[in-house]
């Protein structure tokens, strides 16, 4: 019934397409994160879904009802807007009342469902406090149980932690996520920030330049990027990559990274798969997968950077630069030349003409 | 002795220097504020006028125990033409709010030659009041254009003599001054309705009020500041409504239009009795003070329950 379907999704603004064609399955009961960069279509997605905008061409679905002309006040959306759009002219209580008392209900039944969802939301010490001098965390509050009195199938979060301080976020997203398990409702959440949507997505769609680059769970994403944009962009920092070519050896096959030599043997799996290719690739290996080895890389210290206990390496310069994260102090200065290698399992390749990752097996 | 007296803390010093700095600039508010309104006061008590042959400071021989005060009370004239200017209020000003507010609310949207019909609509309050007394002199002439229009209308020659019919002259008044004062209201509210957050009524929306509930749950409320800043405005303008009514109708037919203004000035001009024009002007003061007191105190209320 709350499951969401998205068609063919298109959006243009005069010449400016802000989606290009956009497929995505949000299953019942989701909790789906729209993560990418400003202006990469996600927010758009979101107005589409909640009918503020239509779209130029394409279909959404809830469940199998088409929603094309089905006004934003009859979607059954919840929407929890980026500054939270509480109505500060009334109080914490006219405010959660404000949508029963919309469509008419009655004044017993208004005040029962207040009750119940100032309740569940902690907020009933608050019900009579003006809304216009509450902390965030209260407004935010305010702004889900307004939406979620009406008991909406699905909710709609655009960025709204984005206006909070960052030690309070931490707070947010653990009270986010606790009261997605109480409502159990489809979610989806619009974010530029990956922390928030790999704390708290069931599945992330990461998007750029209005097109989905991929979906999948926070480990998938993180794991096995389909492409370069999404393996740079996921991961703080994120995905070293490195451009080189095939070459055969007498250890197997490895990647020349030019001046900066051959690469350890790449594992089996990976290798073959690449047999039939030609071409550049991107060799790509996690910051954070990545040891001081006899045999391996290697690169200039450039920079340090120490982390509370994490430090963070920054090797080489140009387009070979990359970066290593060691969960301790490590022993390097500037100016030092360090070996690292990658753990084998970690690294991925990427076809350097489109962009897209090699898959492993298939 | 010397010792015992302590020396000035450096915020006494401070605010001597604020006040010595500031003199000036209050020295020139007493005279254009506080001494006009003192010499009202005084001459108000009197029986002095510019033919008196004394100066108005020596006004005092002329004492006249609050007879004008008295006189006010009895003064028949005085009391019509406050009621004339309270009904013109109570027609033009709801008249130019609801229109305003119409306009306004049509303007908040984007349609096609926006930025035109916004010119136009502003134009009426730049004519000079007196130049729009004329306009509508001559529109209201029996063989004018408005009758004209309405002849074309209705098929049948229509000559009404608009400006000497006791009722309809006042009408014609009203048409004016809301013709001429509408922009303002439209201006003001148009301001005030621009500010009301677009993700509030958005929400608003998504949780299923229609266009009407919108308006009065979240747009009137937030609006309410402006609102009264906007009625406060016009109420004390219109209060002294006179130079388009007496370029129209120079307060007649007889005393027909003759609004407070009116009979304060041809009291001035024509009857010369100052001392009792300072007393009927005072009166008016008192009245406007406390409609802008009271709207003074709403605002604060409301800017309380709006911020």
């Amino acid at each position: 019934m709350s499951a969401i379907h998205l068609r063919n999704l298109v959006k243009t603004f005069g010449d400016f397409t802000a989606l290009k064609t956009m497929d995505l399955d949000i299953a019942d009961g989701e909790f789906m994160a729209l993560l990418g960069p400003s202006g990469c279509g996600k927010s758009t997605t979101m107005n589409m879904i909640a009918g503020m905008e239509e779209p130029t061409s394409g279909k959404i679905l809830f469940g199998e009802r088409d929603m094309a002309g089905v006004p934003m006040g009859r979607r059954g959306v919840g929407f929890v807007f980026q500054n939270y759009a509480i109505f500060t002219h009334m109080t914490v209580r006219q405010n959660l009342a404000y949508g029963p008392k919309m469509r008419g209900a009655a004044k017993a039944e208004i005040d029962r469902r207040v009750g119940a969802i100032a309740e569940l939301l902690q907020l009933t010490p608050l019900l009579d406090r003006k809304a216009d001098r509450l902390s965030v965390n209260i407004l935010q509050r305010v702004a889900i149980g307004r939406s979620a009195i009406m008991e909406p199938a699905i909710f709609l979060l655009d960025e709204p932690l984005s206006n909070v301080d960052a030690a309070f976020r931490a707070v947010m997203r653990t009270e986010l996520k606790q009261l997605q398990r109480q409502f159990r409702q489809t979610m989806v959440y619009v974010t530029h920030d990956q922390l928030e949507a790999m704390t708290m997505a069931d599945r992330i769609a990461v998007m750029d330049h209005g097109v989905l680059q991929q979906v999948g769970t926070p480990l998938e994403v993180y794991n096995n990027p389909a492409n370069v944009f999404v393996a740079r962009f996921i991961g703080a920092p994120g995905m070293n990559l490195i451009k080189g070519r095939p070459a055969e050896s007498d250890r197997g096959l490895v990647v020349d990274l030019g001046p900066l030599g051959v690469t350890p043997p790449l594992p089996d799996q990976l290798a073959s798969a690449l047999r039939g290719a030609n071409g550049d690739v991107f060799y790509g290996f996690r910051p954070e997968q990545v040891t001081l080895a006899e045999r391996g890389l290697a690169m200039p210290v450039t920079f340090v950077e120490r982390i509370g206990a994490r430090t963070i390496v920054h090797l080489g310069i140009g387009e070979g630069a990359v970066k290593a994260v060691f969960e301790n102090a490590v022993g390097l200065a500037i100016g030092q030349t360090a070996v690292v290698a990658p753990e084998a399992s970690s690294v991925r390749v990427f076809d350097a003409s489109t962009g897209l990752a090699i898959k492993v097996g298939g | 002795m010397a010792a015992a007296r302590a020396k000035p803390s450096p915020r006494d010093e401070g605010a001597r220097l604020g006040f010595r700095l500031t003199l000036p600039a209050q020295i020139l508010v007493l005279f254009i504020s506080a001494f006009p309104l003192l010499m009202q006061l005084y001459i108000s008590v009197t029986d002095w006028s510019p033919l008196s042959g004394i100066g108005w400071w020596n006004a005092w021989e002329m004492w006249n125990s609050f007879a004008n005060y008295t006189d006010l009370a009895a003064d028949t004239r005085f009391w019509s033409a406050l009621k004339r200017t309270a009904i013109v209020m109570l027609v033009c000003v709801p008249a130019e709010f609801l229109l305003g507010l119409a306009l306004a609310t049509l303007f908040a949207d984007d349609f096609p030659g926006k930025r035109i019909f916004y010119s136009i609509l502003l134009m009426p309050m730049m004519v000079v009041p007196a130049v729009a007394g004329y306009m509508f002199f001559m529109l209201f002439q029996s063989g004018g254009p408005v009758n004209d229009i309405l002849s074309t209308i209705t098929g049948t020659p229509v000559t009404i003599a608009w400006l000497s019919d006791p009722t309809l002259a006042l009408i014609a008044v009203m048409i004016a001054d809301i013709w001429q004062w509408t922009p303002l209201m439209f201006l003001i509210l148009l301001a005030g309705l621009v500010g009301v957050p677009e993700d509030q009524i958005k929400a608003a929306t998504l949780l299923g009020a229609n266009p009407w509930q919108r308006f009065t749950t979240i747009v009137l409320p937030k609006m309410k500041t402006i609102i009264i800043i906007a009625l406060a405005i016009r109420v004390i303008e219109n209060f002294k409504i006179f130079d388009t009514l007496y370029i129209m109708t120079g307060g007649g037919p007889g005393v027909a239009t003759e609004t407070i203004s009116v009979y304060i000035y041809k009291v001035t001009t024509q009857d010369l009795i100052w001392g009792y024009v300072a007393a009927i002007a005072l009166a008016i003061l008192i009245v406007l003070s406390i409609v802008a007191v009271f709207a003074m105190k709403r605002m604060a209320k409301a800017r309380e329950v709006s911020a």
